[in-house]
């Protein structure tokens, strides 16, 4: 029974920030159609601002340097957009992903710039820096908030893509942006405005997990794997498939360091193998044009 | 030659609750010319989308020279015989004119696993007179997305006519042709069924055309078939005039 | 054959399409291309330093690793992050060999092809049954879990630490100017062949399925299959090149398996040109040399990579060798003259009535090149 709080805990803990990230992935695929392996580095730019802020002033609120975090990725995604993912649009999937892997390189250099090459650590704010107890086992407190994070981000996805005039509008460009255009909405200002949210989502995601594993150079590589194979599992352009391509790798990760250690790091391989030839579409998604 | 060659027996493909097509009896002889008609949304695409194994029909069967091809898969239906040029011109876009057309030769002959031969160099020949039927034998070298659209609706039955089919599916040939265009794709169609004693399956909003050179019409609408026959028992059915045409020519 | 000079922007010893009747000057110079070019790598084999030689033995791998990976990019439409699976395989069947003691190093060499055959069938016969981006990701996917795998498995392939070993290969390998000398002759070979197949009915047909998978269909081919096919052949060039690398470096180690090393080849395929059977092979060496000639005056490697495959990408999809074929005078005398073909009617008929068609044509604006149509 212990084991099984743990392991739901760890589990929900990892599909929380995979979760985060891939919503961001998914939702700029969705929208216009770029596959961004720079994503990964908004990731890790997310991490390295917040260890910055957080070291800054030692009063300074975790709570505070968070949203900032996400706000600044949102501004440099905006960035990005506006001079480089523009021209990517129509482009093949090949283009897309060389491009956007050549900026990857840049952002990781530039990264080395800024922050060095050592690994940075943060302590997770105070209330949650010890365990917890959560029907008799313990569990690391941060964790919660982890998911709590996740959560929030989940539901307000949900309500604004299906709530607000800008989430509609969204949807309406992903199935035809043209009359959209037509319809006197700023098509290319959407555009923009999704790629910074995505990014912003990406950053957030970086920030919440900064305490939880160390920040280095390299984790934007990692990171983009990953969040990759959880929105191909769920279905390229689908939150709710990367909700649960999150759940399912989180799962799989969790149950692979318990019971086959040593293949740990192979398991999120095997499950998207598994996956796709069972739904060569991933779970939710369509298959492309 | 009152062979039947294509033979459709109460063919139904339903996509969910729409029901695009619906038990449609339908048999083209051998040797002949036969069009299907009728109004946009009748079924005419989906129809010939289920001949052609791009879709499985709901209910029904479709046999082709004796043998039930429903189902089967679309490269093996074409390797028996049954060719289509497509409705939005479908080539290889940025192969020559005349690889285009050797493409469907060496695949005919069953070499396209060949990977050490000059095979293909030995088509040349046989590509460019399939070329000079259809008139493009002078555009051999260029890409084929840089053809005229005419010019492309060719290529295109020569690179169907390359797989020496026995049945030839049309999905609107003339389709945004001008009148000239249209000329002569028709005169080409007329030429392909003398000379070769191929039949032709073809779908048409022309009514030119229709009338000029089919043997047999069938009128689709609403996925069902409402009338059969001769042109000119066809031209003559007054619930075809009203559902379809409107006012007379 | 006056015809060919006037011909714009024709590809000219680079590439061959098909078309019999090629004329006696066209097969001149098909048999004697590849003499020329190998007798020159032979000459600068005895006249360049130790070190030269040594990164030009390196780029020949990697021009072998970069040309089957187009086979499957350029030729067939499919964009694999997964090459380095079969890569590494290769490297790694010397080094387990050796490290083993299963068998020496010549059975192991040849075997190698054969490794990464049956690996790229495996992994063809799963892979091929998705689109696109799914399937650019699940080959992804095998590459890392190869990695992994690797990794992992320390008592048996040493893992993270790699084999490094100057007795995996014969003493006389691994003298520079006769591993070269190997590397060459291999290479040449493999090169040969690879082009012998993009030229066979194959090549042809596997090109149509890039074009218009629909179409091919429809014309009969069995696109699975003949991607398959061309998947497999890719997987054992692929890992007779991981093998030419474990000879350079009498090394193998787990980076060779891991996305990373995969999108090398893309790289090198997508700079130099991945619609020009030779583009591979000078991707390879710019990248080689561009890659060391960088390092030596900055830190910011990954800068300069970064930035010169953004730029490349966006605004010379052709990749370089498209500089190099292209008459950009006869563009701009086309683009005046107007008519969307660039070509009126008359022209062609005048130009094309005698010639061979023993090129791949080239379209006016380049641009669109890269793309492939939008039928997956």
């Amino acid at each position: 029974m212990h084991g099984a709080v743990v392991d739901i805990v760890s589990t929900l803990s990892t599909a929380g920030y995979l979760f985060i990230v891939s919503a961001g992935l998914t939702l700029i695929f969705g929208a216009v159609r770029v596959i961004n392996l720079a994503h990964g580095s908004f990731y890790m730019y997310g991490a390295f601002l917040l260890t910055t802020i957080v070291g800054l002033s030692s009063g300074t609120k975790f709570w505070l340097a968070v949203p900032v975090c996400a706000l600044a990725l949102a501004a440099l995604g905006a960035l990005v957009e506006v001079t480089v993912m523009r021209r990517l649009y129509e482009r093949e999937h090949l283009t897309q992903l060389l491009a956007t892997f050549g900026l990857l390189l840049i952002f990781g250099d530039l990264a080395l710039h800024l922050w060095g090459t050592g690994a940075r650590t943060v302590a997770p704010p105070v209330p949650f820096h010890g365990r917890f107890t959560l029907a008799g086992a313990t569990v690391p407190a941060y964790d919660i908030v982890v998911i709590g994070v996740a959560a929030l981000v989940g539901a307000g996805l949900w309500l604004l893509l299906t709530r607000s005039m800008f989430g509609w509008r969204i949807r309406a460009a992903v199935s035809d942006p043209e009359t959209l255009a037509c319809a006197g909405v700023n098509t290319k200002l959407l555009m923009t405005m999704v790629f910074a949210l995505g990014a912003g989502l990406a950053g957030l995601a970086g920030a919440i997990v900064s305490p939880q594993s160390s920040v280095a150079p390299g984790i934007d590589q990692a990171i983009i794997v990953s969040a990759f194979i959880v929105t191909v599992i769920g279905g390229l352009g689908s939150i709710l498939g990367s909700a649960l391509g999150a759940l399912l790798i989180g799962l799989a990760e969790t149950l692979g360091t318990r019971y086959v250690p040593d293949w740990a790091s192979t398991v999120i391989y095997v499950v998207l193998i598994v996956v796709l030839v069972a739904r060569p579409s991933g779970l939710l998604g369509a298959p492309e044009r | 030659m009152a062979e039947t060659l294509l033979q459709l027996y109460d063919v139904t493909r339903s996509f969910g609750p729409f029901v695009a097509v619906s038990g449609v009896d339908l048999g083209v002889e051998a040797g002949s010319i036969h069009a299907v008609i009728g109004p946009n949304g009748a079924g005419k695409t989906t129809l010939f989308r289920v001949i052609t194994g791009v879709l499985r029909p709901t209910r029904g069967r479709v046999v082709f020279a004796g043998e039930d091809i429903s189902g089967k898969r679309t490269h093996a239906i074409a390797r028996r015989g049954l060719s289509q040029s497509a409705q939005i011109t479908s080539l290889f876009p940025r192969l020559s004119v005349l690889e285009n057309v050797q493409a469907a030769i060496v695949s005919r002959s069953r070499r396209s696993s060949d990977v050490a031969s000059w095979f293909h160099w030995s088509t040349r020949a046989e590509a460019i007179e399939m070329l000079e039927r259809v008139g493009l034998a002078s555009s051999a070298g260029l890409e084929a997305k840089v053809l005229s659209h005419g010019d492309q609706r060719a290529l295109e039955v020569a690179v169907a006519l390359a797989t020496r089919p026995r049945l030839l599916l049309m999905d609107e040939p003339t389709a945004g042709m001008s009148p000239f265009e249209t000329e002569a794709m028709v005169a080409l169609i007329a030429k392909l069924r003398h000379e070769e004693n191929l039949t032709v399956l073809f779908s048409e909003h022309d009514m030119d055309v229709v009338f000029g050179i089919s043997d047999r019409v069938t009128v689709l609408a609403q996925g069902r078939v409402l009338a059969d026959g001769t042109a000119n028992e066809v031209r003559a059915n007054d619930e075809v005039m009203a559902v379809y045409l409107g006012a007379p020519e | 054959m006056a015809g060919e000079a006037v011909l714009p922007r024709r590809p000219t010893r680079l590439v061959r399409s098909n078309g019999s009747g090629v004329g006696r000057l066209a097969t001149a110079r098909l048999i004697a291309t590849p003499i020329v070019v190998i007798g020159l790598l032979a000459l600068l084999g005895r006249t360049l330093s130790i070190n030269n030689v040594l990164t030009l033995e390196e780029v020949l791998g990697l021009a072998v690793f970069a040309m089957a990976t187009n086979l499957l990019l350029g030729y067939g439409g499919l964009v694999s992050f997964g090459q380095a699976a079969f890569y590494g395989s290769g490297a790694y069947m010397i080094g387990l060999s050796w490290l083993h003691h299963w068998m020496s190093f010549w059975p192991a060499f040849v075997l190698t092809p054969v490794v990464g055959a049956v690996a790229a069938l495996l992994m063809g016969l799963i892979a091929l049954r998705t689109r696109r981006l799914y399937f650019a990701l699940l080959t992804l996917a095998f590459s890392e879990l190869f990695y992994q795998l690797v990794n992992v498995r320390y008592s048996f392939t040493k893992g993270a630490t790699g084999i490094f070993a100057v007795s995996m290969i014969p003493a006389s390998l691994a003298q520079p100017r006769t591993g070269y000398y190997f590397t060459l002759g291999v290479a040449s070979a493999a090169i040969l062949l690879l082009w012998k197949i993009t030229v066979s009915p194959f090549g042809l047909v596997l090109r149509a399925t890039r074009e218009n998978r629909e179409r091919a269909e429809a014309i009969g081919v069995n696109v699975f299959r003949h991607q398959l096919l061309a998947f497999v052949i890719s997987g054992a060039f692929c890992s007779l090149a991981g093998a030419l690398f474990a000879v350079y470096g009498q090394s193998t180690y787990p980076d060779l398996l891991n996305w990373t090393t995969s999108g090398q080849p893309l790289f090198m395929a997508v700079i130099g040109g991945m619609f020009v059977f030779l583009g591979p092979a000078l991707g390879a060496l710019l990248y080689q040399v561009g890659f060391q000639y960088i390092t030596q005056h900055t830190h910011d490697w990954q800068l300069v990579l970064g930035g010169a495959l953004l730029l490349v990408v966006l605004f010379r999809p052709d990749g370089l060798s498209g500089l190099v074929l292209s008459n950009p005078f006869a563009s701009l005398r086309r683009r005046i003259r107007g008519a969307d073909s660039g070509v009126t009617e008359a022209e062609a008929t005048s130009i094309l009535e005698q010639v061979p068609a023993t090129v791949t044509p080239r379209s006016v604006d380049q641009r669109e090149q890269m793309e492939v149509p939008p039928d997956g």
